[in-house]
């Protein structure tokens, strides 16, 4: 069928040089009929409507703050995602789904083969040094196997189509599979960019994946476990997939753990939530394999657990992938998978992969040297040498590369390439047409295993490249065949248990207590500039004035709460600016916001996805250029308003458990602190004036409770001893240090610490010994002692575990 | 030589000048079974008493010995006591001499199991085969060679060519590195003879264990003064696995005894531990006694 409203933009696609040969959208005989809605989208969008559904969908992904790299490293970059779906005709969907299955049960026993009797290798159905060559294979793991269900519980396949559309497998994944979270977020930016076809569009959806996933992953603890806990082992927020680790963990509704939240004691594994240990049953692994255990395998790896492989094979823990799955990870395993099939299944494989030859065979690597030119070669341990086109090669490179594959050829296989599908691109100058790769996730269901509809898609980077190592995403979708997948039962009842609350280990109360203190020093410190440069742009000029006395002493705070040094003969307005807006300098508000955004990446799990919208508009209003004669105030106002936004979210979307309650104590005590710092330093002096007192009451939004009062006679009317009252003992201002004090008392007993609880309150006591007159020595000391409780808090919440050391000897020998 | 019994006490002993909170270990430390090895008896003993002490058979078939204690101490102590049997006859030269280096490792690529041909045939972490590995073996494993010529040549040769030397060497040095050096220990001498073999062909691993010294002329024997000892272990198709011992140009006899074997050191490091500790300073001391007990 053809498409008949014409703004031309698929005719142009079709007649595109690069439109050649298998595509997604369009064949021979115009649109393909499963894509027609999509195919009537585009043209009624026409070019001018698909580039704003772009734009609107790098909206979406700068608001969640979708990344991929290294937030914390800053090496990351923004997810990108083309908002055209790619839509598969549910009835191939369904046939590459059994052979998906087909193929993830055959890799579970090659898996459970390998490491048990290798009767494959024995057999020589695989040639032994194609498996015990692979530095995935972990000799440590020999014989872990689980108690019961599938050693392989997760999968993930690389696939993409041959010159005649059928479906090939490029590689497998099992090593620690992602990706699954970037699909999901990807489906539901493209559902709202492309609100009115995915309404219309009964889409199979993605959610019971996870459902799915998250009840494997019960089922795979141990039998001893009656309510299983579960973990996601990070290798932490510096990896470059921290996302999709952290949003995966908020779909199954596992926590995320890393090296230093665990540990093994009497060959379990224990999670440190607060300051108990409560047992883990499952590991879902994102640390890959060599790293996971630094007793065993890399002793210099920190991100580890030592013991883990000895829980694991004492049936104490299961970890999922489990340890050595990475061997799957093979190239030349490919070669040999159709006897492999025969052998273990008597059956011959529904989803090939294309002809791969591995140089450990003679004839084989006589084979992959005569047609070079023509062939892929590939290391059979990604990474450990970069894929080559055989194709690209110099005359030189070429040698070298034979010289390689002759001197270790059992670590080299050659495929012929795969010619890939393409699938349509919006770019300023029209679709294009870019290959298109698709990464299928399974998991282990009932007698076989469950997939993820689609899969996360993804498009080669430019028009000409053949293989796709772009991260140019696309949602691909399936239409729903009008059967719903009934939700799995457990394969074992759970008891439904009232939990206590969540505990958090160390390392995350310490980071949640960062965020809160940031967060704090972020916004009082804009409030503090925001006061000051009222003051400088009224009064900078009359220098003997009350307002200039007020300003002088305002920027003394200023330079007392940022640490940022005013320059002789720089004006006033500009030196606030730069307290403000110079993240070189650590005190100012760009660079507390910086480290609130940067700590929030370390516990991204716990946050809402509200926060990332809020933290993307306050980075980039921090980020904006102001002109020299813009004002500083609507600027500040902004990252106000943003600062607010993110205590709305904390206030009105977080449990009240321990995480909330490290959260706020961070606020609460940097608070606390900042006011009797900020009072130390404007009203210590009895002489101070009242504009000073004024000001520093509005710094610290207490203002209009003091006019109020003080008219009303409820309070003293002189502005400084009613902002020394108001802002260090009145329990009902929320801005009162005394306020903070019971907060933070409170907060202490939500995390169950009634030591540090009952210190807040006795400091909260001692308040009300405030001597009005000469309250500076008293305010130093306060100082002292609120520091003095946030060192005992650190020290009894968020002790790491001691630094880890590798012992080992080498180096003697005897000589009779 | 004949049958002999052996006493073999390997003490190691850990001293922090600041508490450990925790220490893991991984251990090879008893004797394993094997054709010529029986084990009487052995014991472990680790103060202070670990949480944790569990023990299996490893991929190699070795007694592997995991530690876990989480009772602060500054003192880490581990011993392990065994007593073994060996009666380990030399090589008959002339089985191993019908064939050439080249035949053997072409009837065992032929015959062989393929699993214990790649594991032990192919380069591992610590033996890595190079151009001057090659070069190397190629003098002394020449294709036409007898086997068991070429093999008492590569194990004097390395002797010869090598000086005996601690603290040369470390777990990074590599074959190539060893090559230039001249000088190292019985693990680097092991580890170069493992590769020279898996170069021509041959699969070779890497064995773990002790050697009964003799005390110095005229003396007592010291106690401790023994030590662990590493040699290396080639697959022929004559008489299977022939153990031969470069640090000392000789073929193991009844005066060696086997803890365990693998690909290198990597795989059978007598003792490896995680530690947890703010201590700067660690001080270890290794304690090794082979006596001979009365013989049969």
């Amino acid at each position: 069928m053809s498409v008949q409203v014409a703004s031309g933009v698929i005719d142009a696609y079709r007649a595109h040089p690069a439109h050649s040969g298998y595509d997604e959208l369009a064949g021979p005989h115009g649109v393909r009929p499963h894509q027609s809605a999509l195919g009537e989208t585009i043209e009624s969008l026409g070019l001018s409507g698909l580039l704003a559904a772009r734009a609107e969908a790098r909206g979406f992904v700068v608001d969640e703050g979708v990344v991929y790299g290294s937030p914390v490293q800053r090496t990351s970059r923004l997810w990108n995602i083309d908002p055209l779906p790619v839509v598969l005709d549910p009835a191939e969907w369904a046939q590459l789904e059994a052979a998906l299955d087909q193929r993830s049960r055959l890799l579970d026993l090659v898996l459970t083969d390998l490491y048990t009797d290798r009767t494959l290798l024995r057999r020589r159905v695989i040639p032994a040094a194609v498996v015990l060559g692979h530095p995935g294979f972990v000799r440590q793991a020999d014989r872990i196997g689980p108690a019961h269900g599938r050693h392989l519980l997760l999968t993930a396949s690389d696939l993409g189509r041959d010159d005649s559309g059928a479906w090939r497998v490029i590689s497998d994944r099992p090593q620690a599979p992602y990706g699954a979270g970037y699909a999901m977020v990807t489906r539901r930016i493209v559902s709202r960019v492309m609100a009115g076809l995915h309404r219309t569009s009964d889409l199979a959806r993605l959610r019971g994946f996870f459902h799915a996933m998250t009840t494997a992953l019960l089922d795979a603890a141990p039998h001893h476990a009656e309510q299983p806990r579960v973990v996601v082992l990070s290798p932490g927020s510096a990896s470059e997939t921290a996302f999709d680790t952290s949003f995966a963990s908020t779909m199954l509704g596992f926590p995320v753990a890393e090296a230093d939240d665990l540990l093994t004691s009497h060959g379990r594994v224990w999670l440190r939530a607060g300051q108990r240990l409560e047992p883990v049953d499952v590991v879902l692994r994102r640390v890959e394999a060599t790293m996971s255990d630094p007793l065993e395998l890399r002793g210099d790896s920190q991100l580890g657990i030592p013991g883990l492989i000895e829980a694991a094979r004492n049936g104490q823990v299961t970890i999922a992938n489990p340890i050595g799955a990475g061997v799957l990870d093979n190239p030349a395993l490919l070669g040999y998978l159709e006897p492999v099939a025969q052998a273990l299944l008597g059956e011959a494989p529904l989803l090939t992969s294309p002809a791969t030859w591995w140089c450990g065979s003679p004839s084989a690597l006589s084979h992959v040297i005569a047609h070079l030119d023509q062939l892929v070669i590939k290391p059979l341990s990604r990474g450990t040498a970069p894929v080559v086109y055989g194709w690209e090669l110099s005359d030189r490179a070429r040698e070298g590369l034979i010289a390689r594959l002759r001197a270790e050829p059992w670590l080299w296989c050659g495929q012929e390439p795969l010619e890939l599908s393409t699938a349509p691109v919006v770019t300023a100058e029209g679709l294009e047409p870019r290959r298109f790769v698709l990464r299928a996730f399974g998991v282990a269901a009932g007698a076989g295993y469950t997939f993820l509809p689609g899969g996360l898609g993804r498009v080669a980077g430019t028009t000409g490249e053949r293989t796709v190592t772009s991260r140019l995403a696309k949602d691909v979708w399936i239409p729903s065949q009008g059967t719903r997948l009934a939700p799995l039962a457990p394969a074992r009842p759970r008891p439904v248990v009232i939990s206590p609350p969540a505990r958090v280990a160390p390392r995350v109360a310490g980071r949640l207590f960062g965020i809160g203190g940031h967060a704090e020093r972020a916004e009082s410190t804009a409030r503090l500039v925001k006061i000051a440069d009222d003051l400088a742009e009224d009064y900078s000029s009359r220098s003997d004035s009350p307002g200039a006395l007020a300003m002088a002493s305002l920027i003394q705070a200023v330079v007392a709460t940022t640490g940022v040094e005013p320059q002789e003969w720089e004006p006033r307005v500009d030196y606030l600016r730069r307290a403000v807006l110079d993240a070189g300098s650590p005190g100012s508000v760009g660079a507390r916001a910086e480290q609130l955004v940067a700590g929030a990446q370390h516990v991204r799990d716990l946050l809402s996805v509200d926060t990332w919208s809020v933290f993307g508009r306050l980075e980039r209003t921090l980020a904006d250029d102001l002109a020299p004669d813009d004002q500083l105030q609507p600027l500040l106002d902004d990252v106000l308003e943003s600062l607010l936004a993110f205590a709305g979210i904390l206030s009105q979307s977080m449990v009240r458990d321990s995480s909330w309650a490290f959260l706020d104590a961070g606020g609460r005590l940097e608070r606390a602190t900042r006011t009797a710092v900020l009072l130390r330093q404007t009203l210590s002096d009895p002489a101070a004036g009242d504009l000073v007192a004024e000001s520093v009451l509005r710094a610290c939004e207490s203002i209009i409770t003091h006019r109020r009062r003080s008219a009303a006679g409820t309070g003293p009317s002189e502005p400084r001893e009613s902002a020394l009252v108001l802002l260090v003992r009145d329990d009902t201002n929320p801005r009162s240090i005394a306020h903070q004090l019971l907060s933070l008392a409170a907060d202490l007993r939500l995390i169950g610490d009634e030591t540090l609880a009952g210190q807040a309150d006795s400091l909260r006591e001692r308040l009300d010994s405030l001597p009005l007159d000469e309250p500076g020595d008293w305010l130093d000391r306060l100082t002292d002692e609120l520091a003095g409780l946030g060192a005992r808090l650190a020290a009894r919440h968020f002790v790491p575990q001691a630094t880890r050391h590798l012992a080992e000897s080498f180096g003697w020998g005897g000589r009779s | 030589m004949s049958r002999r019994r052996h006493l073999v006490e390997h003490l190691t002993r850990y001293r922090y000048d600041a508490p450990v909170e925790a220490v893991y270990n991984r251990g090879f430390l008893r004797p394993r079974e094997t054709g010529t090895q029986r084990v009487l008896t052995s014991e472990l003993l680790v103060r202070p008493e670990p949480d944790q002490l569990t023990e299996h058979l490893d991929y190699f078939g070795n007694r592997s010995t995991y530690l876990e204690t989480r009772s602060p101490h500054t003192e880490f102590e581990v011993l392990c006591r065994s007593t073994v049997e060996v009666d380990q006859p030399l090589p008959d030269l002339n089985r191993l001499n019908r064939h050439t280096v080249g035949q053997a490792a072409r009837e065992l690529a032929e015959v062989g199991d393929p699993a214990l041909l790649a594991d032990f045939g192919l380069p591992s972490p610590l033996v890595a085969i190079g151009d001057a590995v090659r070069a190397y073996a190629s003098a002394v494993l020449a294709p036409d060679r007898p086997l068991g010529d070429a093999l008492a040549a590569l194990s004097t040769g390395i002797h010869h060519d090598f000086e005996y030397r601690t603290g040369a060497t470390s777990v990074a040095t590599t074959l190539e590195e060893l090559l230039t050096l001249r000088s190292g220990v019985c693990q680097d001498f092991a580890h170069l003879a493992a590769g020279c073999l898996r170069s021509v062909g041959l699969p070779a691993r890497y064995v773990s264990g002790y050697l009964e010294t003799d005390p110095p002329p005229g003396g007592e024997k010291l106690r401790g003064a023994d030590a662990s000892h590493a040699w290396v272990s080639v697959l022929t198709p004559a008489l299977g696995w022939i153990d031969i011992d470069p640090t000392n140009a000789q073929f193991t006899d009844s005066r060696y005894i086997v803890t365990a074997w693998g690909r290198d050191f990597t795989d059978v490091s007598p003792l490896r531990g995680v530690v947890y500790t703010e201590a700067d300073q660690s001080e270890l001391t290794v304690e090794v006694d082979v006596t001979p007990l009365d013989n049969p």
